[in-house]
């Protein structure tokens, strides 16, 4: 279908498009530029700047901050503080208990810390932190954690969890923020979501808002909203399913991703996999095309042509050879998101070094 | 294929630098300029009736920060991810008035004052489209409401054209498909993509609809 009108407004109006068009006008922003506060628009003064007259020449002023520099950096140094204040890094303040940036814990009343690049926040089994990331989110971190920051700012931003659950809030732009746990690397596509990971390096996410790809060496998960999603090291993300699924369904799935097992015994798990899928379940099927030996994969075609008719343009052959762009119309066709918003943003997200 | 120039932002560093200064003009343009952006952002995600609110609200949040924005260049994304973050900060807020607002009629929250046939069926027609996923439904609106063509969008928002073309070519799709089922009835209570309040507004305005 030419899109051209849809596009841009040219080509042959779409009549369709033109009644919606005029339908919605009446929410078109139709209000005029407020009166801007002139003062406000003027750089913010430095905190020094304050503390300085303002008819004090240059070198004066120079001279006066150097003093207050010194002096700041030696009460910093005495007074052993995570992180100073104008030092960039990420908010931290503790919710609960004392968390610890590095060696240095802080409390409630100890304002915020900052989690500088290459740091680690760990909190104990009484206490729970949150950080702000401006224009990016916040994330909340509960008891029995440790993190680490390993990339701040420019669009890339990362977090390594080494353990325990983290709540995240992101409204950045997709693929901006990026979460490493020791068997996949979460990255957010606008979202909201929880990710645990255990001592063992075993990890689950749950997406609450939005979605998110969880990623290793190629091997990829979407996650919408609903959905879950387990990763194990030397396996990597499992097959994400909808939490509402039966436990049946889940233990054969679980079974299926990490169990150490015979190929039959795989193809039997699948078989009952894809014999309990329910419509809904078509986000579990699509992912068990890529997942599924050879041998199988017929059988998750078959079954999931029957949950979601696969489009025109995407034929059984094409599928059986995972070809990647008939993958992802089929993927659109499940109207979870449109997998463009994953393959524009996605980069090469290596595991962190540590 | 014809496409239209893609709108010029080029000019945006020079407004933000002005407007840095104090330049009220400056900001002015830079509100002439993207305050149909900001206004579809916030509707895609807040109720209409607040949203002219919050268009001169995120602009005033965003005057005293203009100094924090490294690339002036970058001031569509920037602004764009500002806007996000006022209309998540609008639920946090809600969740306060909580107990009010659930009190009140669920269909009747984002009706028009007058509630004339076209404004009802406006109305339903913006509830699908807010029911849309994420990706979709603020491009469509950006195009469909803010009449913002598809390159402009792309400029705008900081967004790549090609994702800019799939949201709106897979948005519409979808828009049609829910457009087609409400016409025919039924189908849309089934539907579980669409949120708990579009649902039940939505299905009042057809029931009026389709009296006599």
């Amino acid at each position: 279908m030419n899109d051209d009108y849809l596009w841009d407004g040219s080509g042959k109006p779409d009549p369709e498009i033109q009644k919606l068009e005029n339908a919605l006008a009446r929410f078109r922003h139709e209000g005029q530029a407020p009166e801007f506060p002139a003062i406000t628009a003027t750089r913010q003064p430095r905190f020094w700047e304050r503390f300085l007259p303002s008819h004090w020449s240059f070198g004066l002023a120079a001279a006066a901050a150097t003093i207050l520099f010194i002096a700041a950096l030696g009460i910093l140094r005495w007074g052993q503080k995570p992180n100073g204040a104008s030092e960039p890094g990420w908010d931290v303040e503790s919710i609960a208990g004392t968390p610890q940036v590095e060696s240095t814990a802080f409390g409630k009343n100890a304002g915020s810390a900052k989690l500088g690049v290459g740091q680690t926040l760990v909190t104990d089994g009484h206490s729970k932190a949150n950080i702000s990331i401006a224009d990016i989110g916040t994330v909340k971190v509960e008891p029995n954690t440790r993190l680490r920051l390993v990339a701040g700012g420019n669009g890339h931003n990362r977090l390594a969890l080494d353990r325990g659950t983290i709540h995240a809030y992101i409204w950045a732009m997709p693929g901006e923020f990026t979460v490493d746990t020791p068997s996949a690397i979460a990255v957010d596509l606008g979202c909201s979501y929880t990710l645990q990971v255990d001592d063992s390096g075993a990890g689950l996410l749950r997406t609450k808002l939005g979605w998110v790809g969880f990623k290793l060496d190629g091997h990829e998960a979407f996650i919408p909203a609903g959905a879950v999603c387990a990763t194990r090291p030397k396996f990597g993300p499992g097959t994400p399913y909808f939490d509402d699924a039966s436990a049946s369904f889940r233990d054969s799935l679980s079974k299926f991703d990490f169990a150490a097992s015979t190929q039959e015994e795989r193809s039997a798990e699948l078989a009952k996999i894809l014999a309990e899928s329910r419509q809904r379940d078509a986000l579990t099927v699509w992912h068990l095309l890529a997942r599924a030996d050879e041998s199988d994969r017929g059988h998750v075609y078959d079954r999931l042509a029957t949950l979601v008719p696969p489009p025109a343009e995407v034929t059984r052959d094409g599928i059986l050879r995972l070809d990647q762009k008939m993958l992802d119309l089929w993927w659109n066709q499940l109207g979870l998101g449109d997998v463009s918003l994953w393959r524009t943003w996605e980069r090469s997200w290596s595991p962190a070094k540590t | 294929m014809t496409t239209a120039p893609a709108p010029d932002t080029t000019g945006d560093s020079s407004l933000v630098v002005a407007a840095r200064e104090g330049d009220r003009a400056a900001f002015g343009g830079l509100y002439a300029r993207y305050a149909r952006m900001v206004h579809g952002i916030l509707l895609a995600r807040v109720p209409a009736n607040d949203v002219d609110d919050l268009v001169q609200d995120v602009f005033l949040r965003a005057l005293p920060r203009l100094c924090d924005l490294r690339d002036a260049t970058r001031f569509g994304p920037w602004l764009a991810a500002i806007t996000r973050n006022r209309a998540n900060d609008y639920y946090r807020q809600m969740r306060a008035v909580a107990a009010v607002t659930e009190s009140l009629p669920e269909d009747e929250a984002e009706l028009p004052a007058s509630n004339t046939a076209p404004d009802s069926e406006a109305v339903m027609i913006l509830a699908f489209v807010r029911s849309l996923p994420d990706a979709y439904r603020e491009t469509l609106i950006l195009r469909l409401v803010e009449g913002m063509t598809g390159p402009e969008i792309a400029a705008r928002t900081g967004l790549t054209p090609g994702s800019v073309r799939v949201n709106l070519h897979r948005g519409m799709q979808q828009l049609r498909e829910k457009l087609s089922q409400a016409s025919l009835g039924g189908t849309i209570h089934n539907d579980s993509s669409v949120s708990r309040n579009s649902t039940a507004q939505t299905k009042t305005l057809l029931n009026r609809r389709n009296q006599p």
